[in-house]
């Protein structure tokens, strides 16, 4: 009997097999890609609002500050959306016949909530905590990007467990000063921009911020009155009498930094931040 | 292992246990066994020898079927008919598809935010807000946690000298009761919607046209607001012929609500005596919470004598089950028993009727006095409130005559509720009235007559010679169905009013929330009467209250509200009364089968009805769930030929109801206990069709126990217990019997493991590291595991629960429920054992059945170090935290249930159907927005409590300090009234949970399984009496 198939079918046959295995591989790829790109994320994408509002123009343009509308982000888990009742402190001044603010007022006259859509929408089982990152000196941008740049809020990064993981397994690399916490354009210190930080006496149940205090000019050039100002680590808690009664301060030891990676590791010690071990543990952000 | 090492090492503590193991291990052979034989076996053992149920010393089929599974019945789920092969055909599609699933986007989530923000709302963080739970026997003051001003649970107000922060399962089971889906909606006539102004102008338009009122009743629960009874006088100045009838089916006919107001101490009581009181189960008992605490005080070995505690019951209750030594009565038996005692005591003028008393009894009674005469002025004799009046006359009498009045026992010439009145001659009169045609408008407020009243009266068809009849109430419940008017009632967390507790401190009740469904209350229905109506209940209840707040009044009423009470309002103490002590009734005959009637543990009189959470709640004493019952002896049991969960006809005076049938142990024979609050037609979507009606036997001559008869119907219920679930499949070998039909958690308790360990004082004094002897009882050296040690630097959580404190109230799992979103799963899931409680309270009898002594152990998940869950976990969806929690993470589980089958102490629970309502919208008002409501086909076990941990973490973490010692709560720890659980660091040696872990008495459960537990039990020493000390005691089965 005739061969059916000729023998460079042996060929097809080979390459239908490595065919296949290349498909599974590419489908688990795209699958993977797929399941980080901004389809699935949102990242950058700027959903419908009920009013095109603005970060730039209030941020950059106004030098509103964050926690102007975003009242609790430093004492509670939500940062807050600010009530109508925020904008029309303004807006019943200013503005007050344009067309673009019109469901602004409308929710002001009927007292139905403006509908925003969460631009930052984290699954329901995370459980993410606005103030410990502020208190503990993570910054705004960190997380939500240049705010004061964006025309149109969206979501500078993915919100992907990998994304929160490559901070809390090593978050010495977005740490700042809690004083440049609200500073968008913070970049962390260079050569040409050194930041100058000291430390006074850590005490118990008295915030960690309040003992380190970083200055981005050098305070050895500085004047006398900025010396004055600087008063010890922690003398802000203390009552009048415990100043007054303290010893006139020696002037406090500065270190420069030049790098992010000495100013994230001074404060991981002075911020006492948890180990990774213990940040990037379950039962941080899942219950 | 041999018989004979387990008996040594049962003996550890030194005591003669004179009876044979090997003839009382029920499973000699896997043939059932009757309960004859069972009372054969176990006559007279008082040893220490455990038992989980009844069940499981017979080795009935049922509980070997019960037992043979992990999750009972689960494996049987697998019905269609459905090949391997398409199985796996269906399995790889699936799978492909699985990957898929996994890309789908979230959907887009919406804002609202406020228009106006409160201006002292910090959203995320809760506010608590001070209130109090009205309840007929006290109120409860409550500390509400609100989150965005809902109400999410509610805790016990830790300020408030009463309770110090406990609660009980009927104030925490209240939140669900406030966010439940059926409760009515809206006013209506003959069906129709109407407005709550047009019922209050017909009302009043009748009213006015009546001149005087006549004709004009009002048929309430017991008013408890002293507002409520001010605004009632009013009406009644302005109308004298309209009529208050006050009636509650469980407190009518007692001395709570027409009685003498007496309030026991039992911080100074050496002895405590109860008659049939049930003070340690429930808050149906007043003063439950402050009673409890104080009792457990006594019992910490810390630094305060051990109390002992006598315990004299017609029906097995935690308070027995807990004393030292108990004895069961006939319920009939008690006030002639009790006038037995005081006359041995020397109160003057007592008439004991003539009774044959066993040796057994007289023995017990001669102890008793001997005890209370050698401790008088330091001893309590507490009376119970499901008894004849004369019990809590001679209760009292003892009490003057020990000297105890002023010490443990105080008396206040006021009443304990504001209008006492004879509810149920008051009922009567008013059934009476309705029949003579005299009511024309009947005013129902917060009852259910027609499904409580009793049986005798013939309410409901009364009920229709009223021409009209309106009715307040949560729910368009029996009554609420015939009324013409209905009137949806507010929650107490959604009104204004007021209540007095215990000790009669007046507490404000404040809303936690607007009425969700525009509730009125009662306040608002007796206002609509006087010549002020607009008058809301806040204005009704400040004007009260006006003369007892001291200085300015603001400033007076803010503290108030803020603490939770206003000083100086607790009843007025006065000197012991002459007690006229009522005639004591002779004792029905012992061949006459007596009924008990008892409010629900869980439901009560049946309002609490609808709470899944209740319902579910498997009740102290016989872990029945969704049911009431028959409850009887084992020898009653057996002379009636019946097996559990038969169905028994009992009849009362000539009515009938039938009932499923269990067996409690210790219950008295020849007679019946029934809980009333079950066999509600209108209840709702959960409690509808539950149980059976025990109302429809009870009536106005006997509303308390009545002689009745029981007989066999056939049929079987189907109960759903919630005792053995697991069975102990282990060979001889592995420390099992090798028989693979006793249960585990019996096996482990009997063996030289010792899950339950105790001694009594001497021995303990004797020997006071009891708890540790033995082979095998503690953990192992820390190289003797293939896993390595695990480092804790920091914070190391650890619990100790004290075994001594706690007496099996249940109020840490219905905490717990509402803490952890935990979802209820229905009869038919208990049933094959799938409830979801994180936290059980396993009950473990030891001894006689007729006279048991039972240990309670409050079961949840360990926490150990060396977890057995976490190495097979095949997702890494339980894993270990560097503070040591086995911490569940819900997202990753995808329900392989390899953990649960590792698990040796069985408190994980999985999510084998969807059990969490995710539709309805008023109970996403009530959860915890701080844990993740679970879905199917994931596994869920306590996490310590993980959000408040965390929420501590983060506030201790901000502030640079450590976490200070008691600053992390557990949700079962904040409710438990005998603080049996202690929570905190045990890397921090100074805190409590440290120093009660090195403490002599601690131990840990399996600890030879070197799973290196973190809660560890505090072993309990029972101050016996040598005198009646553990001398086998026959006892004559039942006659007939």
């Amino acid at each position: 009997m005739a061969q059916i198939f000729d023998r460079s079918s042996n060929a097809l046959a080979r390459m239908s097999l490595v065919l296949t295995g290349l498909i599974v591989i590419a489908l688990g790829v795209t699958l993977d890609q797929l399941q980080r790109s901004p389809w699935v994320t949102r990242q950058g994408q700027r959903p419908d609002q009920p009013v095109p509002f603005s970060h730039k123009h209030h941020v950059q343009g106004l030098g509103l500050q964050c926690q102007y509308c975003h009242t609790t982000v430093e004492k509670s888990s939500y940062a807050g959306i600010p009530p109508t009742k925020t904008c029309m402190n303004c807006h019943a001044q200013i503005w007050t016949n344009a067309q673009l603010l019109e469901p602004v007022r409308q929710s002001w006259a009927t007292g139905n909530s403006l509908v925003w859509t969460k631009v930052h929408d984290l699954p329901d089982f995370v459980y993410f905590n606005h103030e410990i990152h502020v208190n503990k000196g993570l910054g705004c941008s960190s997380c939500h990007g240049r705010v004061d740049e964006m025309p149109l809020m969206y979501a500078q990064n993915t919100l992907q467990m990998e994304w929160c993981l490559n901070c809390h397994r090593n978050p010495a690399k977005n740490l700042r000063p809690t004083s440049e916490i609200y500073n968008m354009a913070w970049k962390g210190p260079s050569e040409d921009h050194p930041v100058w930080c000291s430390v006074g006496e850590q005490k118990s149940g008295v915030p960690t911020a309040d003992s380190v205090n970083c200055v981005t000019h050098n305070p050895a050039e500085a004047g006398p009155q900025l010396a004055s100002l600087e008063l010890p680590a922690g003398a802000g808690h203390g009552t009048v009498a415990d100043v007054a009664a303290a010893k006139l301060p020696a002037a406090p030891i500065y270190q420069k930094f030049t790098s992010q990676d000495g100013l994230g590791h001074f404060l991981l010690k002075q911020y006492k931040i948890r180990t990774p071990r213990e940040l990037s543990s379950c039962e941080v952000c899942h219950r | 292992m041999s018989h004979d090492q387990m008996k040594e090492t049962t003996n550890q503590a030194g005591k003669a246990v004179d009876n044979d193991l090997k003839t009382t291990a029920p499973a000699a052979d896997a043939s059932p066994m009757s309960l004859a034989q069972l009372r054969q076996e176990l006559k007279g053992v008082k040893g220490k020898r455990f038992w989980r149920s009844v069940d499981e010393l017979a080795n009935t089929p049922e509980f070997q079927a019960a037992v043979e599974k992990e999750f009972p019945g689960a494996a049987q789920e697998w019905v269609d008919p459905v090949s391997r092969r398409g199985f796996l055909k269906l399995m790889s599609a699936s799978m492909a598809l699985a990957g898929l699933a996994g890309c789908t986007k979230q959907p887009d989530e919406p804002i609202y935010p406020y228009v106006k923000q409160p201006e002292d709302l910090v959203l995320g963080k809760p506010m608590y807000f001070a209130t109090a739970h009205p309840f007929v026997t006290g109120a409860i003051p409550l500390l509400v946690k609100s989150d965005e001003f809902r109400p999410i649970k509610l805790d016990g107000n830790p300020e408030h000298t009463y309770n110090r922060g406990s609660s009980d399962v009927f104030s925490q089971g209240s939140l669900l009761d406030l966010y439940d889906p059926d409760r009515s909606q809206h006013v209506t006539y003959r069906g129709e919607n109407r407005e709550w102004g047009e019922f209050a102008q017909a009302l009043r338009l009748k009213v006015a046209s009546t001149k005087d009122g006549s004709g004009i009743y009002f048929l309430s629960t017991t008013i408890t607001s002293p507002t409520l009874a001010r605004q009632w006088k009013a009406v009644q100045a302005a109308w004298p012929k309209a009529k208050l009838v006050q009636y509650e089916p469980a407190v009518a006919g007692t001395w709570v609500v027409n009685g003498p107001n007496v309030q026991y101490d039992l911080t100074g009581a050496d002895v405590i005596v109860s008659l049939d009181a049930d003070f340690l189960s429930g808050a149906a008992y007043p003063g439950f919470h402050k009673l409890v605490r104080d009792y457990s005080e006594r019992r910490k070995l810390a630094g305060k004598d051990l109390n002992r505690l006598y315990a004299v019951e017609g029906s097995p209750t935690t308070t027995g089950y807990k004393a030292e030594h108990r004895l069961g009565l006939r319920a009939s038996e008690v006030p002639a028993f009790t006038a037995e005692l005081a006359k041995a005591l020397g109160v003057a003028g007592v008439d004991a009727p003539a009774y044959a008393w066993s040796g057994e009894q007289q023995k017990f009674l001669a102890a008793l006095a001997k005890d209370l005469k050698a401790n008088a002025g330091k001893c309590v004799v507490i009376p119970g409130l499901y008894q004849d009046a004369s019990v809590a006359d001679l209760a009292l009498a003892m009490n003057s005559v020990l000297g105890n009045v002023g010490k443990t026992v105080f008396v206040s010439s006021e009443p304990a509720v504001p209008l006492p009145s004879d509810q149920i001659a008051d009922m009567k009169s008013l059934v009476a009235d309705l029949n003579a045609g005299k009511v024309d408008w009947l005013v129902v407020l917060n009852a259910n007559p027609i499904y409580t009243s009793p049986a005798d009266l013939g309410f409901p068809a009364a009920l229709n010679k009223a021409s009209i009849v309106a009715h307040l109430g949560s729910r368009l419940d029996e009554t609420g169905q015939i009324s013409h008017w209905h009137i949806p009632s507010a929650h107490y967390l959604e009104s204004w009013s007021d209540a007095r507790s215990y000790d009669g401190t007046v507490s404000v009740v404040q809303p936690m929330i607007d009425p969700l469904y525009g509730g009125k209350t009662a306040h608002d229905v007796l206002q609509a009467l006087l010549d002020d109506p607009a008058v809301s209940a806040y204005e009704a209840v400040r004007t009260t209250w006006k003369p007892a707040i001291k200085g300015d009044f603001e400033t007076g009423w803010r503290k108030a509200l803020h603490d939770g009470w206003i000083d100086g309002t607790a009843f007025v103490r006065t000197a012991a009364p002459k007690v006229q002590i009522a005639k004591v009734p002779t004792p029905a005959s012992r061949d006459a089968v007596e009924i008990i009637f008892r409010p629900d543990p869980n439901v009560y009189d049946g309002r609490w009805s609808n709470v899944g959470w209740l319902q579910e709640l498997p009740k102290p004493v016989t872990n029945l769930s969704w049911d009431n019952a028959a409850i009887v002896s084992g020898a009653t049991l057996t002379k009636l030929g019946l097996e559990e969960d038969d169905i028994v006809e009992l009849s009362v005076g000539g009515n009938r109801v039938k009932a499923p049938v269990i067996v409690a142990p210790g219950h008295p024979d020849n007679s019946v206990t029934v809980y009333l609050g079950y066999g509600r037609e209108f209840a709702g979507r959960v409690g509808s069709g539950a149980g059976f009606n025990a109302y429809l036997i009870r009536n106005t001559w006997a509303p308390l126990y009545a002689a009745g008869s029981i007989q066999k119907v056939d049929g079987k219920w189907g109960v759903a217990i919630t005792k053995s679930h697991y069975q102990d499949h282990r060979s001889e070998t592995f420390g099992g019997q090798g028989k693979g039909n006793n249960s585990l958690e019996a096996d482990e308790a009997l063996g030289p493991r010792g899950i339950i360990r105790y001694a009594t004082l001497e021995e303990f004094k004797a020997n006071p590291n009891f708890a540790h002897e033995g082979e095998g009882r503690d953990t192992p050296a820390s190289d003797e595991s293939l896993f390595p040690n695990w480092q804790y630097e920091a914070n190391k959580w650890g619990m100790s629960i004290d075994m001594n404190s706690c007496v099996g109230c249940n109020a840490c799992i219905v905490s717990c429920y509402a803490e952890n979103n935990i979802a209820v799963v229905g009869k038919q899931q208990v049933r094959i054992g799938r409830n979801m409680q994180w936290l059980r309270i396993d009950t473990y009898f030891e001894g006689d059945l007729a006279a048991p002594r039972a240990h309670f152990q409050p079961m949840t998940c360990q926490q150990c170090e060396n977890a057995p869950c976490e190495q097979v976990c095949p997702v890494g969806a339980t894993v270990h935290t560097p503070e040591g929690l086995n911490t569940m993470v819900y997202n990753r589980c995808v329900g392989t249930r390899y953990c649960s089958n590792n698990c040796p102490y069985k408190v994980r629970r999985f999510n084998f159907l969807l059990f969490s309502d995710f539709e309805t919208e008023s109970l996403k008002l009530m959860r915890n927005p701080d844990v993740t409501v679970r879905s199917r086909g994931v596994m869920e076990k306590c996490s310590y409590c993980v959000q408040r941990i965390s929420a501590a973490k983060i506030e201790a973490d901000k502030e640079n300090r450590p976490i200070r010692d008691g600053e992390i709560v557990t949700a079962c720890q904040q409710a438990c009234p005998a603080s049996a659980i202690t929570f905190g660091n045990l890397n921090d040696k100074g805190s409590r949970v440290a120093k009660l872990r090195a403490n002599e008495r601690s131990y840990q459960v399996l600890a030879d399984l070197n799973t290196r537990p973190r809660t560890t039990y505090v072993a309990a020493v029972l101050n016996t009496n040598p005198e009646l000390e553990e001398t086998p005691v026959e006892h004559a089965p039942a006659k007939g």
